[in-house]
């Protein structure tokens, strides 16, 4: 049998549970803090990127002085700042390279009940940018005909074939032909019906809010934005990669990742503070502790060792409580985000990351580490002789 | 004098120890030279301040002479870097405090075991051996606080036996303990003497000091008589 020298620190780590208790909290904090940053930032990352795939499109379309933040913002369903006539439409259809345009006309609105409701009127082209819908009956052919979001059918207690007021708007019916299968996204909440009958009911003839555009090759997508600017419209349009859009949102969020990264490290720093300071007191209550063992042979390296293996058990023992801290509350961190960010992918960020738990883990051990430092180096000072002096009971 | 560092275990020539102190210097010890032999029980005596422990502190490498040599085995320790002398202290001297120095949260057995693991040796049956042979084979998992004072000191002497050192090394190894369970503390340490172990023990204790075999007498850092 080979004892091992991890008893030591161990059982130091044992022999004050409460300070013990205290450090790891201190060390959890910072680590349930990094935790979500890092599942934040990948998971947010992600869900731009999932939208992006359910948009099915490469480029968006906007009237000329459409701030387009703004318009992006508009996909997810609500008001748009300003429109563009229906008569571009052809003209961007008829760029060689443009494979789909889906117009678009969108409302948003509010239900007696103040919930909102997203109109977008629009032809079948969507089913083109769309192949991954599941549709429950048709697309909406005829004026009064809608295709209502699953969330929103779920609400109003909407079947097919059902007959329905149309929330928001005073008077108006119309027979749902099709309902939208769980998409995970803002359509959800959407009610889709033919373009004439939004232009008609929001009254603006002739009209749309934005066309999305999906390209034959994505990979010439610059190309096609400067053939797009060329066209005999091109002057009075906005032409948007929907990949630049989201990396300005990735950049819109930045405030909000510096506010979480300035807190990872203030709890970083306290937490290194703690747990040096525990070291600290524990290698001053221990100096005749560690003298016998420097007199029983133990080396510099040895004692080095044994404060920082103390160190860094307690620091993972903080990481895993801060991960289970992190993952029980990303609900809702979640939600505090939405109220603060202005574009929060449907569908949410996961609340486990296996990236974020081994950042966890380095992060841990590496404030371990450094945390040990100090208290370290005063450990393997102690003189042997230290051994013999205090003559104080005890054992 | 002139010591025979060859046959002896410790051979200390004029050794001289200063501790510099903001006012004054302390001379506690001042040309301090001896021998002790293989399988010697020594005790060294003399009244508190007379610089007895310093004088340990030396002979067990865990403190620099001012001046002076010293032998260990014939090997002399100046030579030797701070590596040098704790590689010594853990294969070569085995140490017994007046306050026992286990540790709290280990059991019996692993504080007997602890110099094992500085050493990265196993225990090969040992702790056990050296347990029976202080009886305390079944206090094995108990931790010290559950022990008495004195069967405190006997584990503490089993552990400084495990590493098989050359030299017994202890301060005050009673002075912590009533005289009865003093008197087990000091049979067994003629017991290990009888068996061939090299002692130095530092003592107020009469009966500590008249179980050795030869006294010294330090008085003011000095040999006397
Ligand atoms: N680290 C130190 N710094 C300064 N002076 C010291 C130090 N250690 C010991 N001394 C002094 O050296 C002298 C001898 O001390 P030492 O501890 O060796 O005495 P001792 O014989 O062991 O006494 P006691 O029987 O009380 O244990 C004393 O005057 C003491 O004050
Ligand atoms: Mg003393």
């Amino acid at each position: 049998m080979k004892t091992s020298w991890l008893i030591l620190p161990w059982n130091e780590w044992r022999r004050r549970p409460v300070r013990t208790g205290v450090t790891v909290m201190g060390v959890s904090l910072a680590v349930a803090a990094l935790f979500s940053l890092v599942a934040f930032e990948r998971g947010y990352r992600r869900g731009l990127q999932a939208e992006l795939d359910r948009l099915g499109a490469h480029i968006l379309v906007v009237p000329k002085g459409c701030p387009y933040d703004a318009a992006s913002l508009a996909l997810h369903g609500a008001n748009w700042p300003c429109h563009l006539s229906a008569d571009y439409l052809a003209e961007i259809r008829a760029v060689p390279g443009v494979k789909a345009a889906m117009p678009a006309l969108m409302s948003a609105l509010r239900d007696p009940a103040g919930q909102l409701v997203v109109y977008v009127g629009t032809d079948a082209s969507l089913l083109g940018l769309r192949p991954q819908w599941r549709i429950r009956g048709r697309f909406p052919e005829h004026g009064a005909e809608i295709l209502a979001g699953c969330e929103l059918a779920h609400r109003y207690g909407w079947h097919v074939g059902d007959a329905v007021r149309l929330p928001g708007l005073t008077n108006v019916s119309a027979t749902i032909c099709g309902l939208l299968e769980v998409t995970h996204g803002a359509e959800d909440y959407f009610i889709h019906l033919p373009l004439a009958e939004a232009q008609r009911q929001f009254r603006r003839p002739n009209e749309l809010t934005h066309v999305l555009v999906r390209l034959a090759d994505p990979t010439r997508l610059d190309e096609m934005v400067r053939q797009l600017h060329g066209c005999g419209a091109g002057m009075n349009l906005n032409v948007v990669p929907l990949t630049h859009l989201f990396r300005t949102f990735q950049q819109l969020i930045n405030s909000t990742r510096s506010l979480l990264a300035c807190i990872v490290v203030v709890a970083g720093l306290v937490a290194v503070v703690g747990v040096a300071n525990a070291l600290l007191m524990a290698v001053g209550e221990r100096t005749r502790e560690i003298g016998v063992f420097r007199a029983l042979g133990a080396s510099r390296a040895d004692i080095v060792r044994v404060v920082l293996a103390e160190a860094v058990m307690v620091c993972l023992a903080g990481a895993g409580v801060g991960i289970a801290l992190a993952v029980a509350g990303a609900r809702s961190l979640e939600v505090w985000l939405r109220t603060r960010l202005p574009l929060v992918p449907a569908g949410g960020f996961a609340a486990w990351d296996n990236y974020a738990c081994g950042a966890c883990v380095l992060g841990a051990v590496a404030l371990g580490a450094l945390a040990a430092w100090v208290p370290a180096w005063r450990a393997c000072e102690v003189p042997p002789q230290a051994a013999m002096r205090g003559l104080g009971g005890g054992w | 004098m002139n010591p025979s560092p060859d046959q002896a275990v410790v051979a200390a020539e004029a050794l001289t120890k200063v501790y510099r102190r903001a006012a004054e210097d302390v001379r506690a010890l001042d040309g301090v030279s001896l021998t002790v032999r293989r399988g010697e029980f020594v005790a060294i005596v003399g009244p508190s301040g007379a610089g007895k422990t310093t004088l340990l502190n030396l002979l067990g490498c865990m403190d620099a002479p001012s001046s002076g040599r010293l032998w260990l085995e014939g090997r002399e320790v100046q030579q030797l870097n701070e590596r040098g002398r704790t590689h010594l202290r853990r294969e070569r001297l085995g140490f017994v405090f007046q306050h026992f120095g286990l540790v709290p949260t280990l059991t019996v057995a692993e504080n007997v075991a602890l110099p094992l693991v500085f050493a990265r040796r196993t225990a090969d049956g040992r702790v056990s051996r050296l347990l029976e042979k202080v009886g305390l084979s079944s206090r094995r998992n108990h931790r010290p606080h559950e022990l008495s004072g004195g069967e405190m000191q006997r584990v503490a002497i089993a552990r400084a036996l495990v590493n098989e050192p050359a030299l017994l090394l202890a301060d005050e190894p009673t002075g912590n303990l009533d005289s009865v369970t003093g008197e087990a503390v000091i049979a067994l340490l003629r017991q290990l003497n009888a068996e061939g172990l090299t002692v130095v023990v530092v003592t107020h204790n009469p009966a500590l000091a008249g179980a050795a075999g030869r006294q010294l007498r330090l008085a003011d850092g000095r040999l006397a008589g």
